[in-house]
């Protein structure tokens, strides 16, 4: 019942506790390993990222401030260092391996062919869809952050991110019925 | 409500997060306007379909990883300790260095402001004045020292050395004096001693030196010096080195060349 808040916890990490990141990893490596494969697409390199934003909290540990929810802070951090990760991808030149291992070749056992189709067309529209934009949608509609935090942890205005999931949504909804439109399967 | 105030709160109705009387503006709108209703229903259902999409599950090795990575991380910190100190002091300062530049820029002009008004008080203190001066002072008993202990070495080049040495002193204090007299008495290598005439003559004006220069020509052998000792005394208009010069030129051994300049100089300090 009275389990310590994620902000203590960190608090705890920051003034040298750094065991308790371990509390922090099980309450949100998934999460964001959620967040990273629905931007990224990959498993191997999101599974990469999850691990690097909690090596960033240990590093930048004595910065956090606790003036804000713990979820802020950590969502920032995942913020840069996926844009490190398409910068870095972007430099590289891309090698045919570098395309294994897709989301979408590991489906669920108990799901419906009908399911999977959707799942597969969801993911392959949301692939398909602005960086920018995808990632607001990511963050209100799955990772459950308010319009006012996003603003806060990507420093801009709310307006502005109100503005850009609805034209996510939009677009997505667009790709979505090109994509099933052309058939894929 | 109108179309375009709908349109606006559409995030927030997707989400779920428009209060009870926006909720029902919404709705009353909804009522008039088809276009607006069917564009919300729309993306509302698309925004439930993305429901869809399963929570993704990681492999254990992720976990794996990330607790052999907090174990080195522990490790090294303990292996450590003392930086933990200056972590905790970054983390201090980290809380007291404000993170807007603006902010960061006006503390940063703050700083200079006081360095600047406590820099003038400092100049202004005289203690500060007398602080400077007993450094010169200190400096100054530093070369004496190096004077010193050169004049005191085996070899004649350090000697030597040490004779140039006194010209950075300013007004060199009895102790070198008495070394530089002491020198140019008993130094085996005549260029040494010589040396030493010439940085002893800056200093004519001392009572020691004169009196260490006239009683240095009794002992001299080295005509070289002895020549050098008699300019030196008739420049300065010596005439304490009268009787000195009497007895040299009573001295057969001495040199000719010696007793000759002995008698010009005795000649000129007797005419002054």
């Amino acid at each position: 019942m009275n389990s310590p808040t994620d902000e203590l916890l960190m608090r705890q990490v920051r003034d040298g506790d750094v065991a308790k990141l371990g509390l922090l990893f099980e309450r949100y490596h998934r999460p964001l390993y959620s967040f990273f494969v629905r931007l990224v697409d990959r498993r191997d390199a999101s599974e990469d990222l999850v691990q690097e934003v909690f090596l960033r909290m240990l590093k930048y540990r004595h910065t956090y401030r606790g003036e804000s929810r713990f979820t802020i802070w950590m969502y920032k951090i995942a913020h840069n260092a996926k844009a490190d990760y398409y910068h870095k991808r972007k430099r590289a030149t891309p090698l045919p391996e570098d395309e294994a291992e897709p989301v979408s070749q590991d489906p669920i056992a108990s799901e419906s062919i009908e399911q999977r189709q959707e799942i597969e067309l969801l993911r392959a529209a949301l692939d398909k869809l602005d960086e920018e934009k995808k990632e607001v949608l990511v963050f209100s509609r799955f990772q459950d952050l308010k319009y006012e935090e996003i603003a806060e942890l990507l420093g801009c205005a709310v307006g502005t991110v109100k503005a850009r999931v609805h034209r996510a949504i939009q677009d997505l909804r667009e790709i979505y019925y090109e994509l099933s439109s052309e058939g894929l399967t | 409500m109108k179309c375009h105030e709908v349109t606006e709160r559409f995030p927030d109705y997707l989400a779920g997060r428009l209060d009870e009387t926006e909720q029902a503006a919404m709705q009353t709108h909804f009522a008039f306007c088809s276009s607006c209703r069917e564009e919300a229903e729309n993306l509302s259902a698309f925004w439930q379909r993305l429901e869809a999409l399963p929570e993704e599950q990681p492999s254990e090795a992720l976990r794996a990883r990330f607790y052999a990575a907090l174990a080195a991380y522990q490790q090294q910190l303990h292996a450590v300790a003392r930086p933990r100190l200056s972590e905790i002091f970054d983390g201090w300062l980290a809380r007291w260095w404000p993170r807007q530049p603006a902010f960061q820029f006006a503390r940063a002009m703050l700083f200079l402001c006081a360095g600047w008004f406590f820099g003038q008080r400092w100049d202004a203190d005289e203690n500060r004045l007398s602080e400077m001066s007993q450094l010169r002072d200190e400096v100054s008993s530093m070369r004496q020292l190096v004077v010193l202990s050169l004049l005191q070495q085996q070899s004649p080049s350090e000697r030597l050395r040490g004779v140039s040495w006194s010209y950075q002193a300013e007004l060199p204090d009895t102790e070198v004096l008495s070394a530089l007299l002491e020198t140019l008495n008993h130094d085996p290598n005549v260029n040494v001693r010589l040396a030493a005439v010439d940085a002893l003559s800056r200093f004519g004006e001392q009572p020691m030196v004169r009196r260490g220069l006239v009683a240095s020509l009794a002992k001299q052998n080295s005509p070289l010096i002895q020549v050098a000792l008699i300019d030196l005394l008739i420049e300065r208009g010596e005439r304490q080195a009268v009787s000195t010069f009497k007895q040299l030129q009573a001295n057969e051994m001495v040199d000719k060349a010696v007793r000759q300049r002995i008698e010009f100089g005795i000649q000129q300090l007797q005419q002054d």
